[in-house]
């Protein structure tokens, strides 16, 4: 068995990867980010970036974590009820722009961590929604 | 006593405006602070007000030198959700301008480092060098920079007399293994100005997740043309350099050693490029909801793709880019801690930053 092959076992989840545009998928269960992102650790996968999608009306976000490992993209899609959720900043140094990133354009709060400005949209308040400007 | 040196948002060592604030014990550099932002111009944002024409245009404007690959990774993504397979000229074609992309890339990076390095002959001569990567570009697409090559199920333009490309290759070969692969390879003084400076050791290279160059000059052997081959890389025979000291000195031997390969990669799919179409042919592109993904091993490292799409809309419901300065650059800070203040212009530009794309 692949080291890709045996991780949903070993995240606790009991459905298998699924393969859909180009992403390995693996719905997280009750698993933490935190959770996630030290066995993604422990398989040396190589972190690659956070993707953020704001869901219609008070739905909250979506944010799909994404490792490589030989190769192959993996997916996590986590649902934000509100607007936080554990940073892994600390557990994986490689996730630190792209939080600082989607807090500044999102205004989610990644808790557990400072942030020190990326100048993104200097002057403007976190959170503002692009989407909403460009139909004024 | 320690103090702030701030370097840039404009600064004759900086390339593009971007802000390093270094904290300084004489002239020894013990930390520092990275500010990018300064070319944000939302295209993410932007991307979803473009239907897929409009759009694969806004994303050749992500970035001035790799604009090509941007549309490829891109189509690429909306090809999955557009069912759509290119054929195998389109996917040669792909490759050939990806390839000359990253020659055009690295010898313009080249003649950059070489001016940092005080080496302003070698500049001149590989601006020279640049020009002519930009000719063959030019005479396959009709355009310099923006290339307009990339679209959903094939390419624009065919390669209508691979030979000529082949002799302007040829040519360019012989210029740059007389000129500038020697040099970068042997010479003394790009020896004592690179070697030992800007280290980035394989463990921070892993724990910092850079890719391309930077990472292979770290000891890290990954490439997305060989890891998860696209386009028409599985037909091709290529060697994916790594260099284990991870300092400027082993980045510059990775690029000069990818400059040799990407010669190989160009003649070779050059001489087998197949007949047929240049694209599907399918004028009206039906898209399915859902996300795709793609990932391209660009001159700088693996971009990487987000795309999604609901059923029967114009256009993307989100566009999402991860470029490879963006995972890149944050490593410039382990490399500058204990480096001399005078060095610190030229390890910043051995990773060969582009903050157009890494801002978006």
């Amino acid at each position: 068995m692949s080291l890709i092959e045996s991780l949903p076992h070993k995240l606790g989840s009991s459905v298998p990867w699924m393969e859909k545009g180009g992403v390995l998928w693996l719905d997280p269960g009750p698993l933490t980010v935190r959770d996630l992102c030290a066995e993604m650790n422990a398989a040396r996968a190589r972190f690659i970036t956070i993707t953020t999608y704001q869901l219609p009306g008070t739905e909250g976000f979506r944010l799909e974590y994404h490792w490589d490992i030989e190769g192959q993209l993996l997916g996590f899609p986590f649902k934000l009820e509100g607007n936080s959720i554990d940073s892994i900043y600390d557990m994986c140094e490689a996730a630190d722009w792209i939080e600082r990133e989607i807090h500044e354009e999102y205004a989610i709060e990644f808790t557990g961590r400072e942030y020190e400005p990326l100048l993104l949209r200097a002057g403007d308040t976190p959170g503002v929604n692009l989407r909403e400007e460009v139909k004024k | 006593m320690s103090y702030k040196i701030p370097m840039g948002p404009y600064h004759p060592a900086l390339e593009e405006p971007y802000k390093l604030d270094l904290i300084c014990e004489g002239e020894t550099v013990c930390d520092a602070k990275l500010h990018i932002g300064f070319n944000f111009r939302g295209i993410e944002h932007l991307a979803e007000t473009r239907n897929y024409i409009q759009v694969t245009a806004l994303m050749e404007r992500v970035c001035g030198i790799c604009s090509n690959i941007h549309t490829l990774t891109l189509c690429q993504a909306m090809e999955q959700l557009a069912g759509q397979a290119p054929p195998p000229r389109a996917k040669y074609i792909r490759v050939i301008m990806a390839e000359l992309e990253r020659l055009h890339s690295h010898v313009l990076w080249a003649g950059i480092a070489s001016k940092l390095m005080g080496f302003k002959t070698m500049f001149m001569t590989c601006f020279e060098i640049r020009e002519k990567v930009m000719d063959v570009l030019a005479a396959i697409s009709g355009n310099r920079v923006n290339y307009s090559m990339n679209r959903i199920g094939g390419v624009n333009r065919d390669i209508q007399d691979p030979q000529a490309i082949l002799a302007m290759i040829n040519q360019l070969e012989s210029e740059m293994m007389h000129a500038v692969i020697p040099i970068f390879t042997t010479s003394s003084t790009a020896r004592s100005r690179c070697a030992g400076i800007g280290v980035l050791n394989e463990e921070k290279a892993i724990s910092c997740g850079v890719v391309g160059p930077t990472a292979r000059a770290s000891g890290l052997p990954q490439d997305i043309r060989r890891a998860a081959p696209y386009a028409a890389y599985p037909e091709l025979e290529f060697n994916v350099p790594v260099e284990s000291a991870g300092d400027v000195r082993a980045r510059l031997l990775v690029r000069a050693l990818e400059i040799i390969e990407s010669i190989s990669i160009l003649r070779q799919a050059l001489e087998k490029l197949p007949p047929g179409e240049i694209d599907t042919g399918d004028d009206k592109v039906k898209f399915i909801t859902g996300t795709a993904t793609s990932r391209v091993e660009a001159p700088r490292g693996e971009v990487m793709y987000s795309v999604s799409w609901k059923e029967g809309s114009r256009n993307p419901s989100r566009v999402h880019v991860r470029t490879p300065t963006y995972v890149n650059m944050p490593a410039v800070r382990w490399m500058v801690q204990g480096a001399r203040l005078a060095d610190t212009p030229l390890i910043q530009a051995s990773i060969d930053p582009c903050y157009s794309c890494t801002d978006r």
